[in-house]
């Protein structure tokens, strides 16, 4: 990790994260390499809007770039600044900060029941085990959900299991809500529920989508290809020329096939 | 299958952990030391009724000896032919009535009440510099994600019957052991996007990174 992360520490003492601080995010050259293979490049980003989408084919490195923003990922090189702090040095106060809901609900609950899991981010926080889950059934009972409380996880919905996952993330009161491709395990009902509660939230959010309707009413898009950013401005700029390029690379894969013959 | 804990309001779910951690021990003790076959089953009876006691759905619950009654069957037929029926007789009362105590405990208490009674004797590893919250969470990994392993074993098995017409085989194991390891670091990331096995350190704390485990601790920290 870079001296400049000893030096920032040293000045600012403590993690000294501004919470306000507009822009949240400032990316400036950075770059990411994980077992010899570059993933990120040159990627240059301040982020301010309160609703980011982030689309791409599989593999151009979507991923990567929003897990840089809650310390899950260091970047090798470049700098990049989060609360006005380089990730580095507040890797440990960033995930209370910025909330990440990963695409698989499966892979995301660590209890078996619901209440359970809701009230674990705010154990982590250092709060009492009653005063969690008496805040969590608070939490459930505001969405409506109170009466999953005591049922366990494995047994829930698809949209039931989304759901729950993102309310033990927005528990902690996050400034921030990653989303990382939310919606691909759910139906089209369950996937209107959560779009409808992710609306009305106040916090910022940066969410990966395949889903281009989900994300044509935020305020910027930003569109990463083979580990860089391909192009960044208003959805009513980006969406239709990525959907342009998405149909251009599938007539030049089926001329592909249709030249080389059948199987 | 889901998760051992059975929800419900009844007298033994309001009885905090670790008092019946603290009965468990004690009576599976007295248990082992009566040797009195009227005494036994008395004991035994006495156990079934503290099920009754639940209802309904705790009569249910004693199904949980269900796995080990081929066992205690072989037992008191081995028992049997060695001439010691009474001895065999013994032993299953033993087992029987132990086992579904324990299961009564952990039917009736959640996760992190258990995980709370579980902390005291776990304090000792705070020399070894770990957090005594680990151990506990560990725990609540393995009840939840016994399940989820049961179905990735289970898509493994249906693929390969697609594929093959014949029931899964022992060729599955690699890949069930790949699979599970990969869902592994998925969770491990989702455990340190909330603050990792150990929790938040307060604010502005010097050990800022350290409060991060899970995959963030594993990767190599790229210079």
């Amino acid at each position: 990790m870079g001296f400049w992360k000893r030096k920032t520490m040293a000045k600012t003492g403590q993690s000294g994260l501004d919470l306000t601080s507009q822009p949240y995010a400032v990316f400036e050259d950075v770059g990411l390499e994980m077992n010899q293979t570059e993933i990120l490049q040159g990627v240059s980003l301040t982020l301010s809007e309160q609703r980011i989408g982030i689309v791409g084919l599989n593999g151009s490195g979507k991923s990567s770039l929003v897990r840089l923003l809650n310390g899950l990922r260091l970047p090798s090189t470049g700098s990049l600044k989060v609360f006005g702090q380089p990730v580095g040095a507040v890797r440990g106060q960033l995930p209370r900060h910025v909330g990440f809901v990963f695409q698989n609900p499966d892979h995301q609950a660590i209890f078996p029941t619901v209440e359970e899991e809701v009230a674990f981010g705010l154990t982590q926080l250092g709060n009492s085990k009653e005063d969690a889950r008496v805040a969590a059934r608070a939490l459930l009972r505001r969405y409506g959900v109170e009466a999953l409380a005591d049922k366990p996880f494995t047994g829930l919905s698809e949209g039931q299991k989304q759901l729950v996952c993102i309310l033990s993330v927005l528990v902690m009161d996050p400034e921030i809500l990653i989303l990382d491709e939310p919606m691909s395990s759910l139906d089209g009902l369950a996937t209107r529920r959560i779009a409808a509660l992710l609306r009305d939230l106040s916090q910022k959010l940066v969410m990966i989508s395949h889903d281009l309707s989900l994300i044509d009413g935020f305020d910027r898009i930003l569109w990463m290809e083979g580990g860089r950013l391909k192009m960044d401005g208003p959805p009513d700029a980006v969406l239709p020329a990525y959907e342009r390029d998405i149909n251009l690379k599938a007539q030049a894969a089926a001329a592909d096939q249709a030249s080389a013959g059948p199987l | 299958m889901m998760s051992l804990y059975v929800p419900g309001q009844s007298w033994l779910h309001r009885c905090p952990a670790g008092v019946k951690f603290v009965l468990l021990c004690v009576i599976s003790a007295v248990l082992l030391a009566m040797h009195d076959l009227w005494l036994l089953g008395l004991a035994f009876v006495a156990t079934l009724m503290l099920y009754a006691s639940l209802g309904p759905q705790g009569v249910r619950q004693v199904s949980a000896l269900k796995p080990l009654a081929f066992l205690l069957v072989i037992l008191f037929l081995f028992h049997l032919m060695t001439g010691d029926w009474q001895q065999g007789l013994r032993l299953i009362l033993h087992l029987g009535s132990m086992v579904l105590l324990a299961n009564l405990v952990t039917i009736t208490t959640r996760l992190d009440d258990m995980m709370a009674a579980l902390r005291p004797i776990f304090q000792p590893i705070r020399f070894l510099g770990l957090s005594p919250s680990v151990p506990a969470l560990a725990v609540a990994l393995v009840i939840r994600f016994v399940p989820e392993l049961l179905r990735v074993y289970n898509a493994l098995a249906e693929a390969y019957r697609a594929k093959t017409g014949a029931r899964g085989s022992y060729r599955l194991i690699a890949p069930f052991m790949i699979q599970a390891l990969a869902m592994s670091e998925n969770v491990a990331e989702a455990l340190s996007a909330r603050g990792g096995a150990s929790g938040f350190e307060p604010a502005g704390s010097a050990r800022d990174k350290n409060a991060v485990g899970g995959a963030a601790m594993k990767e190599e920290i790229p210079s």
